[in-house]
């Protein structure tokens, strides 16, 4: 635990990477603060470096990246300042263990799941042989996967989708790691299978204690498992809060941005919200808010300077210009009211 | 839950800021496609790549000089024929194996021939078989690989009569078709050809079979675009990589062969000078240390040629792959 | 697996046919001399005539195309007019295999040792020294041609090396001129082949995935990369062993080594056109054959071919 008592600390990062002799900055300073036993979702667009963000805390940049500035604390340790691989090894699949999105891909195709398993639990838990093979089979188990004796001996082309990310599921938590990282780990998969593996899950976390970082665009997901909500654009944080804090009282406009698109909000008849524009080019310096191009409430000082964080609350922080005293009074969207009135009961 | 320590609130933001920048600004919705605009253009792009590879201009500059002089040679002045036999006049001997000196730059060969200007004009008559080659080659490859990977009905025998064709080891159809058709520059075009065609055609049909389906072209086609403007612009640019690639690779390839064929005897007659005939007559006498620099001054030229063309083959389909722009 | 096997073996034969009798047909366009040898300027046109009718050349092509499967059928190719008189063409050709083989098979075994070691090499150190000498070697090997460069072993390797240029089955120092002339381009196709590879496999999703388990760099590239590795290339690996049969038409010649290749070569240059048929013929379909055990085996290594009816649930 690090002085402030939460498990995981991100304090300005940035990471840059370098393309070609040009320099991307896909995360210009982002923070952020876990706490033991939470389920962080990180929300954005593609492109918002919500997943260069995560690969940092388990040192899996591209080649090319690197962390210029900031500190990542774990454990009492700064990940930022890991120079080798050799650091890195205790921590993976340890430690921090991690969800790609595509399960169909994520398995190697030649090697039976039951052996990939076996491979985290020998190296990290140390048992071999027959014990390792049980607590394989033990794993398979656990993640919900029928008849595991068997599977454990079939290869990854053998099982669906959905048995699939499972069995990337007990990769991860064979370990019993402290945080578990899943990368839009729903995203591929049927909405059915969606509802089971992230229910699968939650129950794991109860049955293992484990801290949980979501990385989606989908809003849904959010709202199924999350505690905590931060808002990603353009490689900063700029909204976070507990998950009715941002549902029900999103301060950013790019936060409203984001909840005016889902569809369930839009009424009959009416043409569907989208936002306007595109994300910025990382390639170039970005002045001010990086949102304020696409901003139809931006300030002119939201073309000027950047924001800071201000807080609405112990919980719940967002970096607007609009949340500074002197700015004009905003009332959040139609979407977002009727949101409210119709899950809260509340008129503002 | 603890929250990280950041600029919190309004009174440790600048209090010296202009009340007046917190006024709306004009919303341009423009502005915001703006913002991820990028001036991409695919030629500029290939050709921005091709020039930053210092390797290529190099290869580029050395292919260029040399492909220029070949051109020039005869033209300049001192200049003496290729297929003349010199004689000592007081002799009247041949000058035979004469070494590089003042009045033969490169020597001459064993029936006394000016080496210099032989290397040259062999150098032009094997460069004319590959273009030769290579552009027939390539006409031939893009019209069979283009109908074959755009007319599906045709799929099925034209893959059967790839494979058979590619079963039969193209050295030995190669020879084949030398001895059928008896040796000379017409059949050497001709054989090479025909054995060459395939692998260009297999390459365009699997490009165009690639392409033609994905998924921005059904969506292109839904939109309605043109057919010429789908081939132009989507499918294009990805097969002039590979078709630029066969074709500057066929040029060493024809070579090659071009030097095979004259060892077995089915090449071009000794009285056309070629870089194949060179190497062959070199070959034969290259135990001989004073008499090595019939082989190495044809070898010299022939490798760089060669390596040229394949440095420069693969660095313009590196440059023109889409995938490796930034 | 049966199915499967059955089903190419059948596709295999049918090319096989397709490509065997086309050969046979355009044997056809073989100058007649090919058939005579020396004693053709002595023959008038009557007596040419009477002899390819002895020899049933100048029977309809459907009828000569049975009678040669006949023979085929039999072991029998027919006999060689120019090159040997009168001699059976298999005997001709059966005791030149084994040197061809035996060359082969060791420039193979060369060629996969040193590529593959040397392509790892050239991916790990990607971009550095020892990556881009091996690719200034690759390209050396690929731009110039065989028949150039291999003069040049021959000439080094015999003025420093003292290493003799003619084969002599009694002298094993004439065995290693040839056989790294072989597989200096197998050399330089495994090595581009296995460093592409690496690179690919490196960006692979399950790589990723193998690495945030926590696995020490050399763990995954060998438990995971290398052992990938090795399933694509069993597809090529018969095909490389049969081509051995035909040898390499220009080494054989350059070193006189009595092999297959160099045969070609001979007959081709002394005309005689049964024996340039009976070679074709044997060159090409090795090839068939080749991709055919390519594919079986293939199917054995990749779990992923599915060819047996698997009761995989979903």
């Amino acid at each position: 635990m690090s002085d402030t008592g939460s498990l995981l600390e991100v304090r300005d990062l940035v990471i840059r990477f370098s393309l070609r002799g040009r320099m991307l900055t896909a995360i210009r300073g982002a923070s952020l603060s876990l706490a033991e036993g939470e389920t962080l979702a990180i929300v954005g667009e593609s492109g918002s470096g919500k997943s260069v963000l995560t690969k940092s805390f388990i040192g899996m940049l591209d080649q090319n990246g690197r962390i210029d500035s900031g500190s990542i604390l774990f454990d009492g340790q700064d990940l930022a300042a890991f120079r080798g691989e050799e650091d890195w090894l205790p921590l993976r699949g340890k430690k921090i263990a991690m969800v790609f999105q595509d399960p169909m891909t994520s398995l190697n195709p030649l090697l039976t799941v039951g052996r990939q398993i076996r491979e985290v639990i020998e190296l990290h838990r140390g048992l071999s042989g027959r014990k390792a093979e049980l607590a394989t089979v033990e794993m398979l188990d656990k993640v919900g996967i029928v008849d595991p004796e068997r599977r454990a001996d079939q290869y990854p082309h053998e099982f669906s989708g959905g048995m699939r990310q499972r069995a990337v599921i007990a990769i991860a938590i064979a370990c019993r790691p402290r945080i578990l990282i899943c990368d839009e780990p729903t995203t591929a998969l049927d909405v059915t299978i969606q509802a089971q593996i992230l229910g699968l899950i939650k129950a794991l976390q109860r049955d293992f204690a484990f801290t949980t970082i979501y990385i989606t665009h989908d809003l849904g997901v959010v709202a199924n498992v999350a505690d905590k909500v931060a808002v990603m654009y353009a490689g900063k944080i700029v909204e976070t809060g507990t998950t009715e804090d941002i549902f029900y009282d999103a301060r950013h406009p790019y936060t409203w941005a984001l909840l005016s698109s889902l569809p369930q909000l839009g009424v009959k008849g009416s043409p569907l919200y989208s936002i306007s524009g595109t994300p910025p080019s990382l390639f170039k310096e970005i002045k001010g808010d990086a949102f304020a191009p696409r901003n139809p409430h931006a300030l002119k000082i939201d073309f000027e300077r950047e924001p800071p964080m201000f807080t609405v609350s112990p919980t719940h922080r967002a970096a607007t210009w609009l949340l500074d005293p002197r700015a004009p009074r905003v009332d959040p969207p139609e979407a977002i009211r009727a949101m409210r009135e119709k899950y809260l009961g509340a008129t503002i | 839950m603890k929250i990280p320590d950041m600029a919190a609130s309004a009174a440790v933001a600048d209090a010296g800021i202009d009340r007046a920048l917190f006024e709306f600004a004009d919303y341009d919705a423009g502005a915001g496609e703006r913002g991820g605009y990028s001036n991409y253009s695919y030629w500029r792009s290939t050709f921005r790549m091709f020039l930053a590879n210092k390797v290529a201009l190099f290869f580029l500059a050395l292919l260029g000089s040399l492909l220029l002089f070949t051109i020039v040679q005869p033209f300049l002045p001192g200049q003496l024929s290729p297929t003349k036999i010199f004689n000592d006049p007081e002799t009247g001997m041949q000058y035979r194996n004469l070494p590089p000196g003042d009045r033969f730059w490169l020597g001459t060969n064993s029936i006394g021939q000016d080496l210099w200007s032989r290397i040259w004009s062999g150098t032009r008559t094997s460069l004319l078989i590959g273009l030769s080659v290579g552009l027939a080659e390539m006409l031939i490859g893009i019209v069979f690989g283009a109908i074959w990977g755009y007319v599906r009905r045709l799929d099925r025998v034209m893959t059967e009569i790839y494979n058979v064709m590619d079963n039969v080891p193209s050295t030995v159809l190669l020879m084949l078709f030398a001895y059928i058709m008896k040796p000379g520059f017409r059949t050497m075009v001709i054989a090479m050809c025909a054995v060459g065609w395939l692998g260009l055609a297999r390459f365009v049909r699997n490009q165009i079979i690639i392409i033609r389906d994905r998924e921005y072209n059904l969506a292109s086609r839904c939109l309605g675009t043109p057919a010429r403007r789908i081939v132009t612009r989507n499918i294009l640019p990805y097969l002039v990589s590979v078709i630029m690639l066969q074709t500057a690779l066929s040029i060493p390839g024809t070579i090659g062969w071009e030097v095979f064929l004259t060892y077995i005897g089915l090449g071009l007659p000794v009285s056309i000078p070629s870089l194949g005939n060179l190497v062959n007559e070199g070959r034969m006498i290259m135990m001989a240390p004073e008499l090595r620099y019939q082989l190495i001054f044809p070898t010299v030229v022939l490798s760089l040629i060669t390596i040229s063309f394949y440095v420069l083959g693969n660095a313009f389909s590196d440059a023109s792959d889409p995938r490796n722009h930034v | 697996m049966f199915l499967y096997a059955i089903k190419r073996l059948l596709q295999s034969l049918f090319t096989l046919f397709i490509v065997v009798s086309l050969v046979f047909l355009l044997m056809r366009l073989l100058p007649i001399e090919g058939y005579f040898g020396d004693r053709f300027q002595k023959m008038s046109v009557g007596e040419v005539q009477a002899s390819l009718g002895k020899m049933g050349l100048l029977d309809p092509w459907y009828l000569q195309l049975a009678r040669f499967y006949a023979g085929v059928a039999r072991g029998d190719l027919g006999v060689s007019f120019v090159y040997r008189r009168d001699v059976p063409i298999v005997k001709i050709i059966a005791p030149r295999i084994p040197y061809s083989m035996g060359f082969g098979l060791t420039a193979v075994a060369i060629a996969m040792a040193t590529g593959l070691a040397m392509g790892v090499g050239m991916a790990r150190s990607k971009g550095k020294f020892a990556d881009r000498a091996g690719t200034v070697y690759i390209v050396f090997v690929n731009a110039v041609p065989l028949a150039v460069y291999l003069l040049f072993v021959q000439l080094y390797g015999s003025s420093f090396f003292h290493l003799p240029i003619l084969f002599d089955k009694y002298d094993p120092k004439s065995w290693i001129l040839p056989a790294i002339s072989m597989s200096l381009n197998g050399i330089a196709f495994y090595a581009m082949w296995m460093r592409r590879y690496m690179v690919d496999e490196l960006n692979k999703d399950y790589i990723k995935l193998a690495r945030a388990k926590g696995l020490s760099n050399r763990t995954v590239m060998v438990r995971h990369v290398m052992r990938n590795a090795y399933v694509p290339m069993a597809q090529y690996l018969p095909a490389a062993i049969l081509a051995t049969i035909g040898g390499s038409i220009y080494i054989e010649s350059l070193y006189s080594i009595p092999g297959m290749g160099g045969l070609l070569v001979d007959v081709i240059q002394r005309q005689d056109n049964a024996m340039v048929q009976a070679l074709v013929l044997i060159f090409s379909s090795v090839g068939i054959v080749g991709l055919f055990l390519g594919d079986l085996l293939m199917a054995l290594v990749d779990p992923r071919i599915k060819l047996v009816k698997s009761e995989g649930a979903r």
